[in-house]
């Protein structure tokens, strides 16, 4: 067993090790900030050593194959017909900058576990590409297929921890609490980003800098900033839930990693475009001044988060909508609903299932 | 079924009531006929390939001879133009212009729109990235043209890849349709009920709520059933299943297959250590 | 083979009361059982713990025992379970495996999942798809077909496991009046056949058509057993919430309007014709 896991180590290092040699030589200005996809990439190459591990040891993949009981596997094309039909129709269609291409992604993660998230969003841009057929058929989806996996992984972690399960009536001070802390890591967040990415490339309100699109832009996202702190602060309130605040950490957070590690694939495969809603903000900021592959960091540090936050929300509202007794019976399922009524436990004669 | 075994798909060779003619998709051409995973791996190595090659000549000659030349011999050349063309479209489009215009650091300007300028590197990098883009369009047109899904599910299946991975493959494909039916009919459910679904973007999105939400909710809600139904028919047995046919394979084909992977290798190892000019 | 509950009690996962409390019921072979009863009064938890679904499908929890031919098979898998009993449900798109393009594949899928040699795969698919007379279907997409049609094509797929029973939870409850025809006929061929089913309905009507014996269940209880003619004649039941068949409600009608017995015998012997 443990070999298993040694093998997964070995395979995450030998790709670190082979990314950093490897970026190192096709050194752009900003090749480090490629750590993300780097570390993505060598989670990916661990998860198969595993696997093939295990392959070697029992012939089988026993130990993964046991976390996809029956319901994930039926409800996994489902949520990779969502992240379709809501990805290319709804988002290209009204062409804003946003993807919405994983919500079933998120919803699989959050329902049956963090591996079968993984493979649902791995899953989820191959067969988009190869073999969903035109008019749907994503023509650039399959090198994100890795990030599609971190995503969901992550929502499934994210639901394992309980961040999923409704908290409403929380108490004021809970509320208080809990907002303030959220709106913190945001904020680091944000700050990180900004001075990361933003800062040595142009500065939104320079009065020295004459483009007026630039001042408009700038006063754009800073309104979208505070537009964001008012309407988490007025949900809180509205809905005392406090799991409004452990969504939009989980949202952003996700958001963050995602565009991390999805810019370098982004610029070095396609320099940038993705014939989205959001090639207009890579233009943006390419006309700034920003050589390719920081401009599609700073797309993504703006879009990818808006998106999963969005995404995180949509979940968690199907969750709640979604009758109790459902959701149980899926393998996370009791991770997602308000710890209730104790069902009787098994006593006397009656038992479970054996067969 | 051991990996390997040919399966018979006969024209009218069913032998008393053996397997029905229809089963097994035959194409119209030879190139149709080749094994899926042939193809596939074709498309695949295409579109690598032309991102490892970059410049302009190489993916141009890759899309000549991997994506034009099969595509005649298949018969569906037209198609093809007009369906990768039509799908590449909006890509196409977004990376020529902001690539011709946005391109940091040109210096040879060749005109202006106003504050934005169009410079010769932009115009040469464009038409790189659209070389690269149209290539992996075409290839992975060409292999959709060429194959039916369900066949490369089953060559796989017939390889080794468990049934619930192949059911996932397959039920997706079968998943998306259907939840667009589903959809329009909810659609002219609610509009009989009197939503609106024209109008500013808000009131669009606004318009949206009422549709997505019960197709969501209740593809999920079908969930325990249809898991029932596949415990009914005994698809939680442990093991493989018979499969009623496959895909032929043959020993040349897979030697192509091999020489295919080899040779991206080879292509990547040259570009990594710097031995072909970018 | 003889399907047999003991003593059997069943509650969902979740709940706090069981769904069906202490059920004797004895199935045996080559007899098709009506089984009528109101909404949540048991019907489906009833046909869910005799196919073995309950519990091992959906969780929850179970007392007494099951038993075909007298052997215990609280231990047995589902799949080993389903080619001794097949169950159908009401909702004819969900039965559909959602993985197949052909009417004919739809039917192989339960013996292909089983691995039985190809040979036995083909010639168990080719006797179901006739016995439900299906055989001009063989090439159609099941997923454009009428509910009736995939209805017949989901009981096909059962029989293509070969089950000693078949258990229908309202086969025809969301069909239109073609589709309950055809699944109603195909019924009434497989029990003429000699089959053993186990059918849940409302339609009385059809019940009295095909089954000998009609089971009453209401609030997780068995009510009423007995013969077909009686138990559906029987005033109880409308009591439970099910409306008896029409020549049922006829015969009634006529000895409260005066119609003299003789009359109302011959009346009952037309209809039951």
């Amino acid at each position: 067993m443990a070999l298993r896991w040694i093998a997964a180590l070995i395979g995450f290092a030998l790709v670190a090790f082979v990314g950093i040699v490897v970026i190192g030589d096709f050194s752009a200005e900003r090749a480090a900030d490629s750590w993300a996809l780097v570390a993505a990439i060598g989670l990916a190459a661990a998860f198969v050593a595993y696997a093939a591990t295990e392959y070697f040891q029992t012939g089988g993949f026993g130990s993964i194959a046991r976390q996809f009981d029956l319901r994930t596997v039926v409800l996994v094309p489902i949520a990779i017909a969502i992240n379709i039909i809501l990805g290319a129709a709804v988002a290209n269609a009204l062409k804003i900058p946003i993807y919405l291409d994983s919500i079933g992604t998120i919803l699989v993660g959050a329902l049956a576990g963090p591996i079968a998230g993984a493979l649902t969003g791995f899953t989820a841009n191959l067969v988009w590409q190869y073999i969903i057929p035109p008019p749907f058929q994503g023509t650039v989806a399959a090198p994100f297929a890795i990030v599609a996996a971190v995503i969901g992984l992550m929502a499934g972690l994210f639901a394992r921890a309980g961040w999923l399960r409704p908290r409403p009536n929380s108490s004021g001070g809970a509320l208080l609490i809990g907002g303030l802390v959220a709106l913190g890591i945001v904020v680091l967040l944000a700050v990180y980003a900004y001075v990361r990415f933003y800062t040595d490339a142009f500065e939104f309100f320079n009065p020295d800098n004459a483009d007026p699109l630039f001042v408009i832009l700038g006063w754009l996202i800073a309104g979208l900033f505070v537009a964001f702190i008012v309407g988490f602060v007025a949900l809180l309130v509205v809905r005392r839930d406090l799991t409004v605040a452990y969504v939009t950490v989980a949202g952003v957070l996700t958001g963050m990693v995602a565009a991390l590690i999805s810019a370098p694939i982004s610029a070095n495969l396609f320099s940038g475009i993705t014939g989205s809603g959001t090639d207009f903000l890579v233009a943006a900021f390419r006309q700034a001044g920003s050589d390719i592959q920081v401009a599609t960091f700073q797309q993504g540090l703006l879009s990818d988060p808006v998106d999963k936050l969005v995404t995180f929300f949509v979940v968690y509202l199907v969750l709640t909508a979604i009758a109790r007794r459902t959701i149980a019976r899926f393998p996370q399922g009791e991770r997602l609903v308000e710890a209730g009524d104790a069902s009787a436990g098994e006593g006397g004669e009656w038992r479970g299932a054996s067969g | 079924m051991a990996g390997g075994e040919r399966l018979n798909v006969g024209a009218g060779q069913d032998r008393g009531r053996g397997v029905p003619g229809f089963l097994g998709r035959r194409g119209p051409g030879r190139y149709h006929r080749l094994n899926p995973l042939t193809k596939a791996t074709l498309a695949t190595v295409t579109a690598i390939g032309a991102v490892v090659v970059g410049g302009l000549l190489g993916p141009a000659l890759l899309v000549a001879a991997a994506v034009l030349l099969p595509a005649l011999a298949a018969g569906v050349l037209r198609r093809l133009l007009l369906l990768a063309g039509l799908l590449a479209l909006p890509i196409a489009i977004s990376a020529f212009v902001v690539n011709l215009f946005f391109f940091p650091g040109g210096a040879d300007v060749l005109f202006r729109v106003g504050p934005i300028v169009a410079t010769a590197e932009g115009l040469g990098f464009a038409l790189e990235i659209l070389a690269r883009i149209l290539a992996i369009s075409g290839a992975v047109t060409l292999f959709y043209l060429t194959t039916h899904p369900a066949d490369l599910v089953v060559d796989l299946e017939r390889r080794g890849v468990s049934p619930r991975l192949a059911f996932v493959a397959n039920a997706s494909v079968q998943a998306v349709p259907a939840m667009v039916e589903r959809a329009a009919q909810i659609t002219a459910a609610q509009r009989a009920r009197g939503l609106d679904t024209e109008g500013s973007i808000w009131r669009r999105v606004r318009g949206l709520v009422p549709i997505v939400a019960p197709v969501i909710l209740g593809s999920i809600a079908e969930v325990e059933e249809r898991t029932m139904a596949l415990e009914a028919r005994g698809f939680t047995r442990p093991g493989r299943r018979t499969l009623l046919w496959a895909p032929r394979d043959s020993v040349p084909e897979a030697t192509v297959r091999w020489l295919m992977l080899a040779g991206l290798a080879g292509l990547v190892a040259l570009r990594a250590t710097g031995a072909w000019p970018g | 083979m003889t399907l047999a509950l003991h003593g059997v009690g069943y509650r969902y996962a979740g709940a706090t009361r069981p769904s069906l409390l202490d059920v004797d019921l004895v199935l045996p072979h080559g007899e098709v059982v009506g089984l009528v009863g109101a909404s949540e009064a048991g019907k489906t938890t009833l046909c869910l713990v005799a196919s073995g679904l309950a519990p091992r499908a959906i969780g929850g929890q179970i007392r007494g025992r099951v038993t075909l031919d007298d052997e215990d098979v609280d231990a047995w898998p589902m799949h080993r379970l389903s080619q001794r009993i097949g169950i159908g449900f009401q909702n004819p798109a969900n039965q559909l495996s959602q993985v197949t393009e052909s009417v004919f594949e739809e039917v192989a899928f339960g013996p292909m999942n089983l691995g039985l040699p190809r040979d036995e795969v083909l010639e168990r698919t080719w006797s179901a798809v006739d016995a439900l007379r299906i055989g001009p279907l063989v090439e159609r997409d099941p997923r454009r077909l009428s509910g009736g049609q995939q209805q017949l094509v989901a009981i096909a797929g059962l029989l293509a496991l070969g089950p000693d029973h078949l258990v229908l939870d309202e086969p025809t409850a969301q069909l239109d009046p073609a589709g309950t025809r055809l699944v109603a006929d195909a019924i009434a061929r497989l029990a003429t056949g000699g089959a053993s089913i186990l059918v849940a309905e409302h339609k009385t009507d059809l019940l009295l058509d095909v089954a000998a014996r009609v089971i009453a269940v209401d609030a997780g209880w068995i009510v009423l057993d007995g013969p077909a003619a009686e138990v559906l004649a029987d005033p109880a039941i409308e009591v439970l919430g099910v409306a008896p068949p029409a020549a049922v409600r006829l015969t009634r009608e006529a000895e409260r309007g005066g119609v003299p017995a003789a009359a109302r015998a011959r009346l009952a012997e037309a209809l039951a014709k």
